[in-house]
C-alpha cells in the first residue's frame, strides 16, 4: 500500500539523519530538566480566576512600567484555590487574583495568604473592601444585575431578582452555572438577606424558568440576551457594558435589582488580590499591588473592564449607573466565606446545574 | 538456557508489573474514594443530579450509536460495492472527520446553527422571520456533532469487513433461491455484525468520555459533570462518585461488546476467497451516490474546515499569531511528544511479554493497562491528581502529572498498535537469530526492534495525536504557563470568540491529517 511505503520512507529518512536527531532529543531533555524554572528575581507567578482578557492588559501595563515579568495561569477561582491548597509550600504562585471576595476569605481561612499592611493600600481602599488583617485587598467592584433585551421586556416589568422566579418568564431566562462563584456569592447574600426558605423557593423558580439556559460564562449570557435568544439574564454588570462598548446598538438595558423601600439592595462582590504566604518575591508582589490599587491600575479596571474602581479618587466609566444612585445589599463581604458551604448544599439540593 | 531466559525476563516482568500497577492505581483510587464517601452525599446526588446525568449520557450515546450505524454502514457499503467516479478519493475522504476534535466541530456548529447564525438566517428567508431552528446547544446539537465526528469508526470497521468478506456466502444464498435483498439481511449483515458492533462500541466509549463538545454545547453528561464538580467544589467526593458511575457505564458497554463479539465468530472455512465485484453505476446513480457522500463529508469536514480557514484569515485572528502562539505550539508538541514516548516505552514490555510469554501474569498486566479506556479525561485527571498528592506531592503542578494522565488515558490506543505488530513477528525469527549466535540483546536490536518499528511508529503517532487534542485533563492539570493549542481553542470558543480560536483549531486538524493514513492502512478485522 502506498501509505506503508510512506512510513518506510520516513523511517529511512529519520535513520539517515541520526546526527540531526541528537540536538532534538538533547533540546527535549534540556526542556524537561529546566522545568520548572527556578523563577528569576524579576518574575511573578500569578494564579488568576478572572477571565484572561479582563486582567492581562493590566498586568501587561505593569510589566511595561516595572520590568517585572509575569507568568499567568488563568483558571477557575475555586479550582485555583484547590490547587493552592494541594501545592502547599511548594506552590510556584506568588499572587492570587480572584473574581470573588468569598473565595479570598476562604483562602485566608485556609492559611494561604500573607497580609499586606502598607499605607498605599489602606489609604485608598475602603476597609469594607479588604480583609480585616489585609490578607486580601479588593480591587474593583461588580454588581449582580438583571440584563434584559429591550425589544422583549419593557422597563419596569422586572425590578427585583425575585421577579425572575415568576412562571411568566419560563424559558426566557439565562443564568450562570452552579459552579460559578458569582452565583454562589449571590445566593449567599440572598440567604443572609431573606432567609433560607425564601431563597430556596426563589432558586426553584429560577431553575424551572431557566431550564437548559445555563451558561458557563457571563459573556455568553449577555450574548444570548442581545441576540434575543432569551429575554433576561443575570450577570455581573460589566459584561453588559463591555458588550455595549463593542456594539453600541445592541438592544440591552440593565436593572439594578431590589432598590425599592425595604428591598435587599443590589448584590455586590469585589474582584481582589492577595499575596501567598510562601512567596519569595514579596517585594515585587507588593509592587504589583501598589500598581493595581494606584490610579493607573484602577483606571484600567474602570475603562477597559467597566468595573467600579474601589479607589475613590478614580471615576467609574460614565456609561455606568452612577455608583451613588443605588444601594448595595448590606452584607459584609467577609461573611461570604462562612456562608459558602451551606449555600453550596442549598444549590445542590435545589438541583441547579 | 532457561536460566538465561529467566534472568532476562525478570526486569521486563518488573517493568510490566510497574506499568500495570500505574494504570490500575487510579481506577482503584476512584473506586475507593467513591465507595468511602458519606452516604448522605450519595443520597443527595441520587435525588438531584444522577438521574438526569445518566439519562442524558445514555440517551446521547444511544442516539449517536444509531445514527453512526446508519451513516457508517451506508458509506462503507457504497465505497466497497459500487464503482463510480472518484471512488478512491471518497474512500479516503470519509476518514477525514477523525482529524477533527469534537470541540472544534462543536464550536463551528455552535456558530453555524446558532441563534441568528447563517443557517438560521437562510431558514428564516424561506420559512418567515419568526421561525427558529432548534438550538445547537441541546441534545440535538450534541447528537449531530458527535455523530459527524465519530461515524468514521463504524465506516472503517465495516469497510474493512466488507473488503475481507468472501462473496461466495452471498452467492450460495442466491443460488438457494434467496432474493438479493434477503441475502443482504440474512447473510451479509449478520456477517458484518461483529465489525459493526466493534465500531459502535468505539463510538459509544468516545461519546460517553467526550468533554469538549458537550461543554461547548452545554449538554449535561456525566463526564461534563465530573469536570464541573472538580472545578466548582472544594472537595472531590461528588466528583469521584460521578466518576465511578461513568467507569461502570463504560465498562458495561465494553463488556457487552466483548460478549457480543465472542458469541458471533465467523470463519473462513476454505481457502477459496473471492472479493465481490463492484457494481458499475450509471451516471444518474453515480450522481446520487456522490451527492450523498459529498453531503456527509461536507458537513463533517469540508464545511467546518472552510469556516476555520476563513476565520483564521481574518485580521483579529492573524493578530494572534505572535510569539505567544508559537509557545502554545511548542507546549502542545512537547507535552504530546513526551506522553507518546513514555507511552511507547511503557507499552513495549507489556505487549512483548503478552505475545512472547503469555501467562496469566503477563496477560493480566496487559489487560490492566487497558484500564485507561474506561477513564475519561476528567476522571483520569482526578485520579492522577490524587495519586500524586498521596505518593509524590512534590510533583504536583509539574508537567509530569499531566503527562501521567495522558499516558494513563492513551496507552490503550498505543497498545492496540504495538500488540499486533509483535504478534505478527514469528518467534522463529528470534530463535534463528539466537541459534546463529546472536546474544539476547543483539537479537532484540537487530531482529525484533526493526521488525516491529512500524507498529512502534504507529503507536507513537496515535498517542501523540490523541494527546495533542486532549482537553479536560490538560485544563485541570496544566502547569503555569503551559497553555496548549487545545486549551486556547476551548478558552476562546467558550466565550464565543470564534475567530480567535480558529488558527489553533486549524493547526490541530492539519497536524492530525497525515496520521489518518495509519488508520486506513491498519487491518481492522475483528476476530
Amino acid at each position: 500500500m502506498w501509505y506503508d511505503s510512506w512510513y518506510s520512507a520516513v523511517w529511512r529518512r529519520l535513520r539517515s539523519h541520526r546526527v540531526a536527531w541528537c540536538p532534538l532529543v538533547l533540546g527535549w531533555l534540556v526542556g524537561i530538566a529546566s522545568w520548572p524554572l527556578p523563577a528569576g528575581a524579576e518574575q511573578l507567578t500569578i494564579y488568576s480566576g478572572r477571565a484572561e482578557r479582563l486582567i492581562k492588559p493590566v498586568l501587561d501595563a505593569f510589566t511595561q512600567q516595572s520590568g517585572i515579568h509575569i507568568a499567568l495561569l488563568s483558571s477557575g477561582t475555586t479550582e485555583l484555590i484547590n490547587r493552592l491548597k494541594a501545592e502547599g509550600d511548594r506552590s510556584p504562585a506568588d499572587i492570587l487574583i480572584t473574581n470573588d471576595a468569598g473565595s479570598l476569605e476562604l483562602a485566608r481561612a485556609a492559611g494561604l495568604l500573607r497580609p499586606v499592611n502598607i499605607e498605599e493600600v489602606t489609604h485608598v481602599i475602603p476597609s469594607q473592601f479588604r480583609a480585616p488583617d489585609n490578607s486580601w485587598i479588593g480591587l474593583s467592584g461588580r454588581f449582580w444585575i438583571i440584563v434584559y433585551n429591550t425589544t422583549v421586556v419593557q422597563p419596569g416589568q422586572v425590578t427585583s431578582l425575585f421577579d425572575l422566579a415568576d412562571p411568566r418568564w419560563k424559558g426566557k431566562i439565562a443564568i450562570p452555572n452552579a459552579g460559578s462563584e458569582y452565583l454562589q456569592a449571590g445566593v449567599s447574600v440572598l440567604r443572609a438577606g431573606v432567609g433560607d426558605e425564601r431563597t430556596k423557593q426563589f432558586l426553584i423558580g429560577l431553575r424551572d424558568n431557566a431550564g437548559t439556559q445555563v451558561y458557563q460564562k457571563s459573556s455568553q449570557i449577555v450574548e444570548a440576551v442581545a441576540k434575543g435568544q432569551v429575554a433576561i439574564g443575570i450577570v455581573n454588570h460589566y459584561y453588559v457594558y463591555r458588550h455595549l462598548a463593542a456594539q453600541p446598538s445592541a438592544p440591552l438595558a440593565i436593572v439594578m435589582p431590589d432598590q425599592h423601600e425595604g428591598g435587599l439592595g443590589a448584590i455586590m462582590n469585589v474582584a481582589g488580590v492577595a499575596v501567598l504566604k510562601h512567596t519569595p518575591h514579596f517585594d515585587q508582589a507588593v509592587q504589583l499591588i501598589k500598581f493595581l490599587v494606584g490610579e493607573t491600575g484602577q483606571k484600567m479596571f474602570a475603562d477597559l473592564d467597566k468595573e467600579y474602581p474601589l479607589n475613590p479618587n478614580v471615576k467609574a466609566d460614565s456609561a455606568l449607573v452612577d455608583r451613588r444612585s443605588f444601594r448595595p445589599a448590606a452584607i459584609p463581604l467577609t461573611k461570604l466565606a462562612e456562608l459558602r458551604e451551606p449555600t453550596l448544599q442549598l444549590i445542590e439540593q435545589v438541583g441547579l446545574r | 538456557m532457561p536460566v538465561a531466559r529467566n534472568h532476562f525476563a525478570s526486569p521486563l516482568q518488573i517493568m510490566a508489573l510497574t506499568s500495570a500497577l500505574f494504570m490500575l492505581a487510579p481506577l482503584a483510587y476512584v473506586t475507593a474514594s467513591a465507595l468511602s464517601a458519606d452516604t448522605a452525599v450519595w443520597h443527595r446526588l441520587w435525588t438531584t443530579r444522577i438521574p438526569e446525568l445518566l439519562t442524558n449520557t445514555i440517551l446521547l450515546a444511544g442516539s449517536v450509536a444509531v445514527l453512526t450505524l446508519c451513516l457508517g454502514v451506508s458509506t462503507a457499503w457504497i465505497v466497497t460495492r459500487f464503482d463510480f467516479w472518484g471512488r478512491r478519493v471518497w474512500e479516503v475522504a470519509l476518514v477525514l472527520p477523525l482529524a477533527m476534535p469534537t470541540y472544534v466541530l462543536a464550536y463551528v456548529y455552535n456558530y453555524l446553527l446558532g441563534f441568528g447564525g447563517p443557517i438560521e438566517q437562510l431558514w428564516q428567508a424561506v420559512a418567515g422571520s419568526d421561525s427558529h431552528l432548534v438550538s445547537p446547544q441541546s441534545f440535538w446539537g450534541a447528537t449531530l456533532v458527535m455523530t459527524l465526528d465519530t461515524f468514521p469508526f463504524v465506516y472503517l470497521l465495516t469497510r474493512s469487513a466488507l473488503l475481507n468478506m468472501n462473496v461466495s456466502f452471498e452467492e450460495v444464498a442466491r443460488t438457494c433461491g434467496v432474493s438479493s435483498r434477503q441475502a443482504l439481511f440474512r447473510v451479509t449483515i449478520p456477517l458484518l455484525r461483529p465489525s459493526i458492533a466493534a465500531g459502535i462500541a468505539l463510538v459509544i466509549l468516545y461519546v460517553i468520555s467526550d468533554f469538549g463538545a458537550v461543554s461547548l454545547l452545554r449538554y449535561q453528561t456525566l463526564t461534563y459533570a465530573v469536570f464541573q464538580q472538580m472545578t466548582g467544589r472544594s472537595d472531590n467526593t461528588a466528583a469521584s462518585i460521578l466518576s465511578l458511575l461513568l467507569v461502570i457505564l463504560a465498562l458495561a458497554f465494553l463488556l457487552t461488546e466483548r460478549w457480543f463479539r465472542h458469541r458471533s465468530r465467523f470463519y473462513q472455512t476454505t481457502g477459496r476467497y473471492r472479493a465481490p465485484e463492484r457494481i458499475a453505476c450509471t451516471w444518474r446513480g453515480a450522481l446520487v451516490l456522490i451527492s450523498y457522500l459529498a453531503t456527509v463529508v461536507g458537513a463533517s469536514f469540508a464545511l467546518p474546515v472552510s469556516m476555520l480557514v476563513l476565520w483564521s484569515l481574518s485580521p483579529e485572528a492573524l493578530a494572534t499569531l505572535d510569539s505567544r502562539f508559537w509557545g502554545f505550539i511548542w507546549n502542545s508538541a512537547f507535552l504530546s511528544g513526551l506522553a507518546a514516548t513514555i507511552g511507547v516505552l511503557m507499552g513495549l514490555p507489556l505487549a512483548y511479554l503478552a505475545s512472547r510469554r503469555p501467562s496469566w501474569f503477563s496477560l493480566g498486566c496487559l489487560q490492566a493497562a487497558y484500564a485507561g479506556y474506561v477513564l475519561p479525561g476528567p476522571v483520569a485527571a482526578l485520579a492522577v491528581l490524587a495519586l500524586f498528592l498521596h505518593t509524590m506531592p512534590f510533583l504536583y503542578g509539574t508537567v509530569i502529572v499531566l503527562v501521567a494522565a495522558y499516558v494513563l488515558h492513551f496507552l490503550p490506543a498505543g497498545l492496540q498498535s504495538l500488540e499486533p505488530s509483535l504478534q505478527q513477528i514469528t518467534p522463529n525469527l528470534e530463535e534463528v537469530a539466537r541459534t546463529l549466535g546472536l546474544s539476547m540483546r543483539e537479537t532484540w536490536r537487530r531482529v525484533t526492534l526493526p521488525l516491529m518499528r512500524n507498529g512502534f511508529i504507529a503507536a507513537w503517532v496515535l498517542m501523540f495525536l490523541q494527546a495533542i487534542k486532549e482537553l479536560p485533563a490538560t485544563l485541570l492539570l496544566r502547569p503555569v504557563g503551559f497553555d496548549t493549542l487545545a486549551i486556547r481553542v476551548w478558552l476562546e470558543a467558550s466565550e464565543e470568540y470564534f475567530r480567535l480560536a480558529a488558527p489553533s483549531a486549524l493547526l490541530i486538524v492539519v497536524v492530525g491529517l497525515p496520521a489518518l493514513t495509519l488508520l486506513l492502512s491498519r487491518d481492522w478485522r475483528v476476530g
